[in-house]
């Protein structure tokens, strides 16, 4: 695979910019998705920016996601396919997500042109509110050293972020633009489709250029990553193995599904626990508590979490919006992610890697999951 | 209005009333809130018991049923019939079995007696949420179309038609006839194929309520029982929708290739022939080697394939001792040898045609690992010793396989393939010819190997099973407990959609959401399963009605 | 004047032997309040038939994780109580429970309604780490002087309605010097005399505003301007509110723990806000540009007109807020205007019938034209 080698002037958010701003210019775009800084300067919003002069407040590499940006997407496109030619610039496991609601119907791909960029991480959104100045410089920083090839991973961003080990493209996309290899001297426009090397080809775009630095960069960090991952999981699991320690991890939660709500994957219109099947009269909980002498309420909260990791744990994109989101700093992400690979891993399935690959669920293969039938 | 919850309890002879302290039951259960009457009787299901069921229900203006007797299987629609005798919708009633899940398989009476009163609380707790499910009728169109002109086609055809029922029938091929066109006689009566074909064509052709599209081809089915539409792209390159209540496969087979075993040596040695191609040869008269001289010595072999594919072809015996009979009869002193795996001339009439063949002095030579060299045949035989044959012609049987477009067909049908590709019946002895889609009939080798007098059989069944159920005029009953999908909640993803196996659901592309048809619902709740939110639900077994009588089950 | 049942124990101690009486002699089937549900000292609300596990109960645990009135309006949703349940809640719980009893989203039956004069309640943000434990100390201190709890949710620093209007027994805490030593009950219905038939402890008769109440009424009011200073609501206007709102994240936090907001699927998350094709295509060629997900503020809106009439000021919303926005601090400003408007107080009276129902022909005639 080939790519082009971009210099970076002043910094790489702005050097994508100005090629995404020049294609609004020269109308290979309609309209750019992209973060743009809110009027009170405090936060990024998803914005479709048809007119070019919303790009100045705009960022390429937000120092946060406050909406995961398949959300965002699914909000334009959930009631039938945009006539506009949309670009939209995410973080690889946004654009991960974006794919699997396209697979549930939820985001029409036609006329979206999916762009995304190697990435550093996220900050929490507690700590960039303390600060959004503070938390413009100390991002900086993250991504100097992610650019530089620092195998170790910031600790200012989110926990999953830490471990992430898809921070480079998945096959779906469209484009994808590799910051590591260079120090961030270069960066990589790497074309995966014809549409792709044709549209950046007009902004003067050569795909002939070898790549082979940002694999590299990509690799050496992938290998550290991969490992950090394991141990993280491991150390881990005795938090959550078995009822007892699971109840206990949870004991905080106060049942609020902000993180049900925050999640891209978690797409229906009214959870099932929140529906009135499971509003039951009081007779129930009163019996309920009469048979082990007491019922915290609101009843079934594990219920929630364990219905809720069966239904999405096998499109988990480890974004980590869930767990930024919980009002009690309950490591949700984490947890459903540890659960979420093993899941993926039984099917051999990636989330977000091509959208041809079915969902496992709506596949049957009479030969599968011997390992757990009776002999 | 005031609910009025009326109890049954059946004795069930002594199968219920020995194993279960039914007075305890009632009292009980005569103690709960709506419930008015609580009795016991000692055959519900007998017609005394219909009867006083029926009066019951009447007299006491019961607003909801619950029976505890035997299993749903076995008479939930008797009782429900009874109800809607009585005036009383039949899904607000609820059968309890306490006899296979209670008298039966408890032996101590005490725990028995517990169970039976745990079930039918339950079932009190779960009737107070039953629906009033509406029943349903739709007209329905009696005509059929009928894909495949071969013979279990035509014989289908010419079955059905008539003044109020009109078949369109669909051949891939110029000609009407399939395989049998090219057979010269049929086993075992040898008697000429035209004697049973022609006669059969012209009928065909002639009739005024059959339509026949020769070099056509089905391009889409849609709808259901009684209500289908059909695509045909004619000979003449025009699309033409047809209406119909039903649709029968009578595609028809293939031949396995027997290139696929290259020890057979098809199309690597000359004279080595298929079957079909040496029926063909027999038709023209022209039983010759590729060297123009006739044949003396010629081997059939049996079996080619049967490994391969995993079972008997059923036909193939017979007519290798039609081949004989056509060999000696051009040829009295050539050598037959036949050599088989196994031997399976089943029914009344083939045994003695296999012996009358032996008996011309044709061998039959039990063989394994045939070899197929030039112009001679090595095989081991039974006991382990190799063997050579001397011939200048083979004949291979190859096995029979379902059509090159049977996957086509399958997925625009929506009907199922078994493992080895044929479509799928519903089942072996209850649905012989009936598919997984109400109204769409299998019949014929398009189903499984079989001979031509079998074929006619199911064209036959189908017949009678079409002529039966969707008569002009008559009104179809679907069913009732089917899926419903909340336009509120869906937000259409469609995985309902994915999961039904009767292409039930379609997708409202204006909405976006996916909706059931409820003709085609065959209420097997896998939507209903499948949908995180539970937008999808499932009448008569909701998750509240579930919930609440697994409660109770469990107090 | 009211009779009071004094226990010598302190106030939390005094409270549970109340609950284990009224659980032991049956006088309840069941008791509705905080409980240490684990070993990590997680608290939750819990409903308890077994009177042993009461010795585990923290009634008066300055914490709220969530609305009690959310969760006594789901416990009688379906059906009213079957049997007496005595229920521990805070003054701003009870009124949220009766403001949706009012909207039949539960029934009063059969509850035994606990309260107290409520000194406030921790931000669940202190709880995640144990915090809360470490200011039990400070928090008796602040209670038995009758000051306002530093570092307790902004809007009850700013509360005016700590004393429960409808409580059938209230356990004084404010201004109590001997709140460590002594649990004063006060019954206030005759419900609450019989319940304590036969119960150990002295009885007395007193008031429950003592000057100690009116005087923290007087530091809450104080505290409430200088809180609505901070955020200007009359002066937000529409930039403002964008401004405000500006890093709302969309995720319905806030309307999901609001006891008001009961609506099983909220109209915002329905098909009728969703947005066709078409729609993006004319704002942009409007304004050349969108925000998405839309309708931020419209929800924020949307939520206001809806609950503000009968908004209690729990301060759950602001709790949960993943953006940390000051939401209960703008709801109680605008809920009280609205109230007043109305002259009505939410959760006071179960008779009174929420303004929206009712129809007044003579009103607001300085808005006509």
């Amino acid at each position: 695979m080939k790519g082009a080698r971009v210099a970076v002037k002043d910094s790489i958010e702005k050097t994508v910019l100005n090629i995404l701003s020049k294609a609004i210019d020269k109308k290979l775009f309609d309209v750019i998705l992209i973060p743009i800084m809110v009027p009170a300067g405090d936060s990024y919003a998803w914005v479709l920016a048809q007119d070019k002069s919303l790009l100045d407040s705009a960022s390429s590499l937000p120092p946060i996601m406050s909406v995961q940006g398949a959300k965002a997407l699914s909000s334009v496109t959930r009631m039938g396919k945009t006539n506009k030619k949309i670009a939209a610039l995410m973080r690889p496991c946004e654009i991960r997500a974006v794919i699997e609601l396209s697979k549930l119907s939820q985001i029409e791909l036609d006329n979206i042109f999916l762009i995304s960029m190697d990435c550093p991480g996220v900050l929490p959104l507690k700590d960039w509110l303390k600060d959004p100045t503070k938390g413009i410089n100390s991002f900086r920083k993250v991504i100097q050293r992610f650019v530089d090839g620092d195998p170790e991973p910031d600790q200012s961003v989110r926990p999953v972020c830490t471990i992430c080990h898809r921070f480079y493209d998945s096959s779906a996309v469209d484009l994808h633009i590799g910051i590591l290899g260079k120090k961030g001297e270069y960066i990589f426009f790497i074309p995966h489709t014809t549409q792709a090397e044709t549209i950046f080809a007009e902004l003067g775009l050569s795909f002939k250029d070898d790549i082979s630095h940002w694999q590299n960069g990509v690799d050496e960090v992938l290998k550290q990553r991969k490992k950090k991952r394991s141990l993280v999981q491991e150390e881990l699991k005795p938090e959550v193995i078995g009822l007892d320690k699971l109840l206990d991890t949870f004991s905080n939660c106060i049942n609020c599904h902000i993180c049900q709500s925050v999640c891209p994957i978690c797409y229906c219109r009214q959870c099932y626990f929140d529906s009135d099947k499971v509003k039951q009269p009081p007779d129930d909980y009163l019996m309920r508590a009469e048979s082990k002498g007491n019922i915290s309420l609101p009843p079934d909260k594990i219920l929630f979490h364990l219905g809720r990791m069966s239904h999405m744990a096998l499109s988990c994109v480890g974004c980590g919006a869930c767990e930024d989101a919980c009002p009690m700093s309950i490591k949700v992400a984490q947890i459903f992610s540890l659960i979420a690979d093993r899941s993926q891993e039984l099917f051999n399935y990636i989330p977000g890697e091509s959208l041809e690959e079915p969902l496992p669920l709506r596949v049957f293969e009479e030969d599968e999951l011997h390992e757990v039938e009776t002999p | 209005m005031e609910e009025k919850i009326g109890v049954y309890i059946c004795e069930c002879g002594p199968n219920i009333a020995e194993n279960v302290d039914i007075d305890k039951v009632i009292n009980v259960v005569s103690s709960l809130p709506s419930v008015g009457i609580v009795e016991r009787h000692k055959l519900l299901c007998s017609e005394d018991g219909k009867k006083f069921l029926k009066q019951s229900i009447q007299e006491h203006g019961l607003t909801r049923l619950v029976i505890a007797a035997c299993s749903p299987k076995q008479h939930e629609a008797t009782f429900m019939k009874v109800c809607e005798e009585a005036g009383l919708n039949p899904h607000l009633f609820q059968l309890v079995n306490i006899r296979e899940q209670c008298a039966w398989i408890i032996e101590d009476k005490e725990r028995a007696t517990d169970r039976a009163t745990r079930y039918v609380r339950a079932a009190l707790r779960r009737i107070p949420y039953h629906q009033p499910l509406e029943k349903r009728e739709i007209d329905c169109n009696p005509d059929v179309l009928v894909i495949g002109g071969g013979i279990t086609g035509i014989e289908t055809s010419l079955l059905l038609a008539g003044p109020d029922r009109k078949v369109y029938l669909v051949e891939k091929t110029s000609f009407l006839g399939g395989k049998l066109r090219e057979f010269e006689k049929l086993a075992p009566g040898m008697e000429s194929t035209d004697k049973l074909l022609k006669h059969k064509i012209k009928n065909v052709e002639e009739s005024e309520n059959i339509k026949v599209f020769t070099n056509a081809e089905v391009k889409g089915v849609i709808g259901f029982l009684g209500n289908f539409i059909a695509v045909v792209k004619t000979g003449e390159n025009e699309e033409l929708e047809i209406k119909v209540g039903s649709v029968v496969v009578a595609t028809g087979f293939d031949l396995f290739d027997p290139t696929k075993i290259p020890r057979y040596g098809y199309s690597k040695f000359d004279d080595v022939y298929t079957s079909l191609e040496f029926e063909k040869m027999n038709l023209n008269g022209k039983i010759l080697l590729k060297n123009g001289q006739p044949p003396k010595s010629i081997a059939i072999i049996h079996c080619v394939g049967r490994e391969e594919r995993g079972y008997c072809s059923a036909v193939c015996c017979s007519y290798s001792l039609k081949f004989a009979r056509y060999l000696k009869a051009r040829f009295p002193d050539v050598k037959v040898s036949n050599l088989y795996t196994e031997l399976s001339v089943p029914g009344k009439v083939y045994q003695k045609f296999y012996e009358e063949t032996k008996a011309m002095g044709v061998d039959f030579i039990r063989a394994r690992e045939i070899e197929i060299k030039e112009k001679v045949i090595k095989y081991l035989t039974e006991d382990e010793k190799e063997q050579n044959l001397a011939v200048d012609m083979v004949i291979l049987t190859p096995a029979i396989q379902p059509s090159s477009d049977a996957s086509k067909l399958a997925e625009m049908l929506k009907i199922s393939q078994d493992e080895k590709g044929f479509f799928a019946e519903e089942h072996e002895k209850l649905g012989p010819v009936s598919t997984s889609m109400e109204g769409i009939f299998i019949a014929g080798c398009a189903q499984g190997p079989r001979n031509i007098a079998d074929s006619i059989i199911q064209a036959e069944a189908v017949a009678g099973k079409i002529l039966s159920s969707i008569i002009p005029g008559k009104k179809l009953e679907p069913e009732a407990r089917t899926s419903e999908i909340s336009e509120a909640l869906c937000i259409g993803c469609q995985t309902c959609l994915e999961v039904c196996a009767y292409g039930a659901i379609y997708f409202d592309e204006i909405k976006r959401v996916s909706v059931v048809n409820e003709i085609l619902c065959r209420g097997c709740g896998n939507c209903a399963a499948s949908c995180p939110s539970g937008a999808a639900s499932l009448k008569h077994f909701t998750a509240t009605q579930i919930h609440q009588e697994v409660v109770e089950a469990l107090r | 004047m009211a009779n009071i049942l004094k226990i010598s124990k302190n106030a939390e101690e005094g409270l549970r032997e109340l609950l284990r009486f009224l659980l032991e002699k049956k006088r309840v089937k069941a008791v509705f309040t905080l409980r240490k549900i684990n070993e990590n000292s997680a608290v939750s609300y819990s409903l308890i038939t077994d009177s042993e596990m009461l010795k585990d109960a923290l009634p008066l645990f300055p914490l709220m994780p969530q609305n009690a009135g959310k969760l006594l309006s789901r416990l009688t949703l379906k059906e009213h109580l079957l049997e007496p349940t005595a229920a521990v809640v805070r003054p701003c719980e009870l009124r949220a429970f009766i403001e949706l009893v009012k909207r039949k989203q539960g029934s009063l039956d059969n509850f035994i309604f606990i309260s107290t004069t409520c000194p406030g309640t921790y931000p669940l943000e202190l709880s995640t780490n144990g915090d809360i434990w470490k200011k039990l100390p400070e928090y008796e201190m602040c209670v038995k002087e009758g000051d306002i709890v530093p570092d307790i949710r902004p809007v009850c620093q700013a509360c005016e309605h700590f004393i429960p209007y409808s409580a059938d027994m209230t356990i004084a805490l404010i201004g109590k010097k001997d709140v460590d030593k002594s649990c004063e009950i006060f019954l206030n219905t005759e419900k609450a005399e019989k319940l304590i038939e036969g119960m150990d402890g002295e009885l007395s008769e007193g008031e429950l505003e003592t000057k100690e109440i009116k005087k923290l009424h007087s530091k809450r009011q104080e505290k409430k301007k200088e809180l609505f200073k901070e955020i200007n609501v009359e002066s937000l206007g529409l930039s403002g509110l964008i401004e405000t709102f500006g890093r709302c994240i969309g995720c319905h936090g806030c309307g999901r723990v609001c006891p008001i907001c009961y609506c099983v699927l909220c109209d915002f998350d329905s098909r009728d806000y969703e947005c066709e094709p078409s729609t993006y295509e004319s704002e942009l060629k409007k304004r050349g540009g969108m925000r998405v997900p839309p309708n931020t503020v419209l929800y924020q809106l949307g939520r206001l007109t809806h609950v503000s009439v009968s908004c209690v000021g729990c301060g759950m919303c602001t709790d949960v807020c993943p953006a940390d926005i000051p939401i209960s601090t703008i709801f109680l400003k605008v809920g009280e205007e609205v109230q007043n408007l109305f002259n009505y107080i939410p959760g006071k009276s179960v008779e009174e019938a929420i303004p929206l129902t009712k129809y007044e022909k003579e009103e607001f005639a300085e808005v006509e034209d």
